[in-house]
């Protein structure tokens, strides 16, 4: 275990908060996208898509021995999944994606709620970087000893 | 860094006894006192090479975590702060040494 074990695991976190913003960034510039994707000639509108953390552990046998004392390696997006909640429907004849009865389909995005998880991720960003500042002003002050 | 937990100085260096066995079974069984320092820089040395080649990459515009390029310049920094501290160590030793009367 290296002294800087706990800086690489915040390192870790921050990538994959920034990526999730990231995430949350596309979901509400496509709030509005009635076309996301093209299924079979027909276009389908954006779905919303959210990440999925998973805790990284390295998989050895050495690790698996020792998994009393493992502290762990920090935070990844193992895969990022879209939302299959049903789109909804607005009655919207002009608009050129709109079905023979003038409904169309917009994404399943509620910016309500993208703002929700907007302020978690920046939140959470935040208290990484606590977590890094105060790891990092221990070990200066362990370089302070004998002084 | 997990090279610079030094072993104390007693245990590298055989101080008073300088005979060729002494010395064998302390090269043997543990690094020499200039072996840990030249390790321990290269780590340092590391740590500032990297941190400068995230900061150029940043520079450049190349696609690097911003996060990644701080957290590199951190450790370069806490490593550095390390290094001069050992520094300074040896340093005080010697002027230890210089002040005894003879």
């Amino acid at each position: 275990m290296s002294i800087f074990q706990g800086i690489n695991t915040t390192g870790s976190a921050l990538t994959a908060q920034r990526l999730r913003m990231d995430v949350i960034s596309s979901n509400m510039a496509n709030a509005d996208s009635t076309r996301g994707k093209l299924v079979d000639g027909e276009w389908e509108p954006y779905k919303r898509k959210s990440v999925v953390l998973q805790a990284q552990e390295e998989s050895t046998f050495a690790s698996h021995l020792n998994a009393a004392k493992n502290v762990g390696n920090g935070v990844k997006v193992s895969k990022i999944v879209e939302d299959e909640t049903p789109f909804e429907l607005v009655y919207d004849p002009d608009n050129a994606d709109a079905n023979e009865d003038g409904y169309v389909q917009m994404p399943n995005v509620d910016p309500l709620r993208e703002m929700v998880d907007l302020m978690s991720a920046s939140r959470s960003y935040e208290a990484n970087i606590t977590v890094l500042n105060a790891s990092k002003s221990m070990l200066m002050k362990t370089l302070e000893i004998g002084k | 860094m997990a090279s610079i937990n030094f072993p104390a100085v007693s245990q590298v260096l055989p101080t008073t006894n300088t005979n060729a066995t002494a010395a064998s079974t302390a090269a043997s069984g543990q690094k020499s006192f200039a072996a840990f320092l030249k390790d321990s820089l290269n780590e340092v040395n590391k740590a500032q090479n990297e941190s400068d080649n995230l900061t150029t990459k940043l520079a450049k515009g190349e696609d690097v975590d911003l996060s990644q390029v701080m957290i590199a310049s951190q450790k370069a920094n806490i490593t550095m702060q390390a290094t001069i501290e050992i520094r300074n160590k040896a340093v005080e030793a010697y002027q230890e040494m210089m002040r005894m009367t003879v």
